[in-house]
């Protein structure tokens, strides 16, 4: 586009307020922002596949993974946290629906009930960790350095806590600038591309649960070998 | 234009929730081989992946080109990850 064609564009932003783009061969109608968010997202996912290729390679080569002393992780306590996110997920399609509809009040609504999400997960990993009600995973033996189970457990674990809260953060800003009207008039794009991140950091805990939590630890043979 | 539609929303959640409940069943049931445990639990996990991509991230609405130049490089560490498998079977024979 044209420096003119683009200066143009903007006026007929501030002229309407709703954001069209023009119809792409290959691309449709999705905008810039949200193109672009796609790309950060497939980059991201590449530095979580190096991490989860890494965790393989280290646990398929290992004799023993979880070594005597160190506590197993909590699967039931970790699959509430995983529907927490699939809950805070559905919070933040439905508040992309009410943007679409042009309802400011019920937008702002689901993205707060979408932070909260992003809270209460936040706080399962601190509790999960260090302990809130209980003894942590630190307190009971599981030492980020001791072993590969421990240091990749902490280091994907943290990776994706640091998305969580780099969503929040986002969510946060969005969610006051929403409530300012800095998204009225049909600018719902940039709520979907909100979206795209936090189901992004959402999609990603499915992989990494299933790869980190659920498969099972063959147990260690018992006794001298 | 932007796709909304709640119902398929709530769906798609009941799904995630059932497959949930599934994994962590199928991950604590003993005696099963370890390698139908896994295979099992991959899949239900690849399924979840997909139903947030195609569903909640809209992938379902964007063009082809769109949707292959997203699956395609995603594609890409699951294979290295079967050729590293391959080579260690290899390896063992």
């Amino acid at each position: 586009m044209s420096a003119v064609a683009a200066a143009q564009h903007a006026d007929a932003h501030e002229a309407h307020g709703a954001e069209t783009w023009p119809e792409d061969v290959h691309l449709g109608t999705a905008s810039l922002g949200k193109i672009g968010m796609w790309i950060f997202l497939l980059s991201d996912a590449l530095s979580f596949a190096g991490l989860l290729l890494a965790y393989g390679i280290l646990r398929g080569g290992a004799a023993v993974w979880r070594h005597p002393g160190e506590p197993p992780l909590g699967i039931n306590f970790t699959a509430g946290l995983t529907f927490l996110l699939i809950c805070s997920s559905v919070t933040m399609v439905l508040a992309h629906a009410a943007a679409v509809e042009g309802k400011r009040k019920e937008t702002v609504r689901y993205l707060l009930l979408t932070i909260t999400g992003g809270l209460l997960f936040l706080c399962g990993q601190y509790q999960e960790y260090f302990g809130i009600w209980s003894h942590g995973l630190t307190k009971e033996g599981l030492v980020f350095g001791q072993s590969a189970y421990a240091s990749t457990f902490y280091l994907i674990t943290s990776f994706h806590g640091c998305h969580v809260f780099t969503g929040v953060c986002y969510l946060s800003v969005m969610a006051v600038r929403t409530a300012l009207g800095k998204y009225d008039g049909g600018k719902h794009d940039h709520i979907e591309i909100l979206g795209l991140f936090w189901h992004f950091v959402d999609l990603i805990w499915i992989i990494v649960f299933t790869l980190v939590y659920l498969i099972p630890v063959t147990a260690p043979a018992v006794g001298p070998v | 234009m932007a796709h909304v539609d709640r119902k398929e929303y709530w769906k798609i959640f009941v799904v995630l929730g059932v497959l949930t409940i599934l994994e962590v069943v199928v991950a604590q049931i003993p005696g099963l081989a370890k390698g139908l445990v896994v295979s099992a639990l991959v899949l239900l996990a690849l399924v979840k992946a997909a139903c947030v991509a195609l569903f909640y991230m809209h992938l379902k609405y964007e063009t082809r080109i769109m949707r292959l130049g997203i699956a395609l490089p995603l594609a890409m560490p699951p294979i290295y990850a079967m050729v590293l498998v391959a080579e260690a079977a290899w390896r063992l024979l």
